[in-house]
């Protein structure tokens, strides 16, 4: 496939977090934040708060707080020399003032993370046979299928949102459904938000697996055929399975963009991550802290998913197929 | 109830089309001076990422892995309300867009520079020019010629992206339609947002039809076999 | 006298205004091994890819076993279980090992179960001479090795005909004397095959006739013997003595 960077799509590019996946310290960082974030789920949704109250921050506030004043001290003490110790102290008063607010982050974390999966597996659900009908269908179901990739990809996906959720009757229809909004099952907004989710990735989504099924040699459906498989299975059992493998890079992009814009489902009142976040932040006025935390919460679930993906590529790597050389 | 609600409906978003119009103008400014900034950031940070070693280079991709990895509307809201770089919404999203922006840029200028053949940069060499000299007058031309298509891709995304500044309440299209929809009020919802998205789909396709022109016509004949 | 195995019947084919067949017509019995020879785009490959319908003809008729292949209701997965076919470039399916590609059209076309289909496909490739590869993906396989297994995978549908397009010539020379030994080793068993190639080893050997096809027609057919030493038409000399020399050069 000649220069992956140069041929694939700019979106191709986000996921590669240039090498920053593989260093020790960020295999740590996300270990601690996982356990952290299973740990906090457990107890909040599992165990109802068994281990320690719901809102309630498993880290205590002093010791940071301490520690600050005790570095912004030295640092004041060593005069202009002393801004590395400054740091520091910031730093800590940072944790300090973060950790109040880690359990309802943590909420909001699980919200996004639901978002992003089901969009993107749903999405996928649909992605494959948009894809199949872009490369192996006639021309009606060609176009059809071009068209909806091509309004999808050519619309904000807010936009998208606010017709989902503002000018249609879903909000109304999902609401009426039984369960919705009770004990686990989260409230209509969220499931407008999976379904904008759904249909805006399955159009990017079908986009990466369209170029990766163009990409396997045409000789593989004719031998497929030359053994007696219908198209369809040929597709399925061949062609698909082999694409599929070429599609993981961008499917890792899809994923990587879908955690991050599923901070748009805020405006239409959902309670995930950003959410939490600006919620906390009207209340408290403390912009800069919150938003760096979420923010740094957001860059640990991207780390973390291209982690993820890394290691299906390696998995389901097939000698000669993919990533190795073409 | 009016007769034809539908058509009153329309006959409403009609009648705004100028409002409408304006808010497309915001959003075209703020996309021009978002890829602007963009480019004038990103493509020296991926040429240190191809030729430079240590700590510039470090600081440079870290800042893009952090600016890759963090949604664009914590990004906006960081800078609007936690840092308040600037009291004007129009420059904040210009800043935070072009900051974002630049970071994927960046990615694609640096694998177009990459993708150009080592042996151009030692013929280069070999006829005389020095280091920096080759790369601005035989690497870089190629290497922007190469950054077309993913640079087309970039293009899109800060438009439709410029969306998300409706957060900090930037007159742009979504907003002047949210603005429209009154919160409910109107019973035009559908209307509205459809006309806003088609707004954005003529856009972002004449945005791809012009750069595919631009594309074609940059590129170079027989392909870059040399 | 039993009907032919496969027949030709005047059979035509063009692609737009180039007529690429031009009503050929022969007959296989059971057994037999034909070899077809021609000059580059002369229409063998497409006479190959006509029998198993990969290509649709524009007139004439095919019989396989006495039905005719080329109506519009037959089924043509049917058709292909009876047919297979090797290729110049191997096709071998990418994403499975030696033993998926043997074993995928056992399990998916005739819904054997995953042993019994396993236990097949060993049986196929030690045919071929591969059963210490039944792991390797195709990546990991030379060419005559691939070659081997494409056979083995075309074999496993027990064909009634095997078709061979230009089996060995995507092969470095020095691994096409194992491809053709395992064709040869198949020509004894009586397999039926129908093979484009250009290795006249091979045609002189085990071809029971050889085919001379020139410009979508059929120049001559008939035993090796008479094709090699006594061509009827001045173009088939022509044709054998230029690959002759052409096989002196390499
Ligand atoms: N799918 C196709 N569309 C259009 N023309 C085709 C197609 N396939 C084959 N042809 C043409 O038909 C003619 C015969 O092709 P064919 O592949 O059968 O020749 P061949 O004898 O197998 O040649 P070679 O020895 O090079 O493999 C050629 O002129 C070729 O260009
Ligand atoms: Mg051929």
């Amino acid at each position: 496939m000649g220069t992956p960077e140069s041929t694939t799509s700019g979106r191709t590019l986000r996921a590669r977090a240039a090498g920053l996946t593989d260093q020790p310290l960020t295999l740590l960082t996300v270990g601690v934040f996982w356990t952290w974030l299973v740990v906090r789920w457990t107890n909040d949704f599992l165990l109802d708060g068994a281990l320690i109250e719901r809102n309630t921050s498993f880290f205590p506030v002093g010791p940071f707080e301490a520690a600050a004043a005790t570095l912004g001290a030295l640092a004041a003490s060593l005069g202009p020399v002393g801004f590395p110790v400054g740091w520091l102290a910031g730093f800590f008063e940072f944790l300090a003032a973060s950790i109040p607010y880690l359990p309802q982050l943590a909420t909001g974390v699980w919200a996004t993370i639901l978002l992003t999966v089901l969009g993107i597996a749903l999405g996928f659900l649909i992605a494959v046979p948009l894809s199949v009908a872009r490369v192996y269908g006639g021309s009606a179901t060609r176009l059809l299928a071009l068209g909806y990739t091509e309004l999808f990809r050519g619309t904000p996906l807010l936009a998208q949102l606010f017709v989902l959720y503002f000018a249609t009757p879903l909000t109304t229809i999902i609401r009426e459904l039984p369960a919705v909004g009770t004990g686990f099952i989260p409230a209509q907004a969220f499931w407008v938000a999976v379904i904008a989710f759904m249909l805006n990735s399955a159009a990017y989504q079908s986009e990466y697996i369209r170029s990766a099924l163009n990409s396997v040699p045409e000789g593989q459906l004719t031998a497929a055929r030359a053994i007696g498989l219908s198209k369809v299975d040929g597709i399925r059992h061949v062609v698909l399975p082999q694409g599929l493998r070429y599609a993981i890079p961008g499917w890792s992009n899809e994923l990587v963009y879908l955690i991050k814009y599923s901070s748009l489902a805020s405006f239409i009142t959902v309670r995930e991550l950003f959410e939490r976040t600006d919620a906390i932040a009207s209340e408290t006025y403390r912009y800069t802290e919150l938003f760096v935390l979420a923010g740094l919460l957001y860059l640990a679930l991207v780390i973390s998913a291209s982690l993820v993906m890394e290691y299906v590529e390696d998995r389901v790597a097939i000698p000669g197929l993919g990533t190795t050389s073409r | 109830m009016p007769p034809f609600p539908l058509q009153s409906d329309w006959a409403f978003v009609a009648g705004n089309l100028d409002l409408l119009l304006a808010g497309t103008g915001i959003t075209i400014g703020l996309t021009a001076a978002s890829i602007l900034l963009g480019f004038l950031l990103g493509f020296p940070a991926g040429a240190v990422e191809v030729y430079s070693r240590g700590p510039l280079k470090r600081a440079v991709e870290s800042a893009g892995v952090v600016l890759r990895g963090t949604p664009l509307l914590v990004i906006i809201i960081l800078l609007f309300f936690g840092l308040s770089v600037s009291s004007s919404a129009f420059v904040t999203a210009t800043i935070a867009l072009g900051l974002r922006s630049a970071a994927y840029q960046s990615q694609i200028f640096r694998g177009a520079l990459q993708s150009v053949d080592e042996g151009q940069l030692e013929a280069a060499r070999a006829i005389g020019m020095g280091r920096l000299q080759a790369i601005r007058s035989v690497v870089v031309p190629q290497a922007l010629r190469r950054s077309v298509p993913g640079f087309q891709n970039e293009f899109t995304i800060v438009l439709k992206d410029t969306s998300i500044a409706i957060v900090i309440g930037l007159g742009e299209l979504l907003t002047v339609g949210q603005n429209l929809y009154q919160g409910g009020q109107s019973t035009a919802a559908l209307e509205i947002f459809l006309t806003v998205s088609l707004i954005y789909f003529v856009l972002t396709f004449v945005t791809n039809r012009s750069l595919d022109y631009v594309d074609d016509h940059f590129s170079i004949p027989g392909g870059e076999r040399a | 006298m039993s009907d032919p195995l496969l027949e030709l019947d005047d059979v035509y084919k063009s692609y737009g205004e180039e007529q690429v067949l031009s009503g050929v017509s022969f007959e296989m019995d059971a057994g037999d091994v034909d070899v077809v020879i021609g000059p580059s785009g002369s229409g063998k490959s497409t006479m190959l890819r006509c029998v198993n319908r990969l290509t649709e003809i524009n007139g004439g008729d095919i019989y396989l076993d006495g039905d005719c292949i080329t109506d519009a209701d037959t089924d043509v997965n049917e058709l292909r279980k009876q047919v297979g076919m090797v290729f110049q470039d191997f096709n071998l399916f990418a994403h499975l090992t030696a033993l998926g590609n043997v074993t995928l059209g056992l399990r998916k076309v005739r819904d054997m179960d995953k042993a019994t289909a396993q236990e097949q496909g060993y049986e196929h490739l030690e045919q071929v001479g591969l059963l210490d590869q039944a792991d390797s993906y195709p990546a990991e396989l030379s060419g005559g090795q691939k070659q081997r297994v494409g056979i083995a995978r075309a074999l496993a549908m027990d064909p009634k005909l095997l078709l061979f397009d230009e089996p060995t010539s995507a092969l470095d020379p020095e691994l096409v004397g194992e491809v053709v030994e395992v064709m040869r080793d198949l020509a004894a068993e009586g397999i039926t095959m129908l093979v484009v190639s250009h290795e006249m080893g091979f045609a002189r050997s085990a071809a029971s006739d050889i085919i001379f096809l020139d410009d979508g027609q059929i120049v001559e057919h008939g035993p090796p013997e008479q094709l090699f030493e006594n061509p009827q038409a001045a173009r088939t000399g022509e044709f054998l003595s230029r690959l002759e020399t052409a096989h002196e050069e390499e």
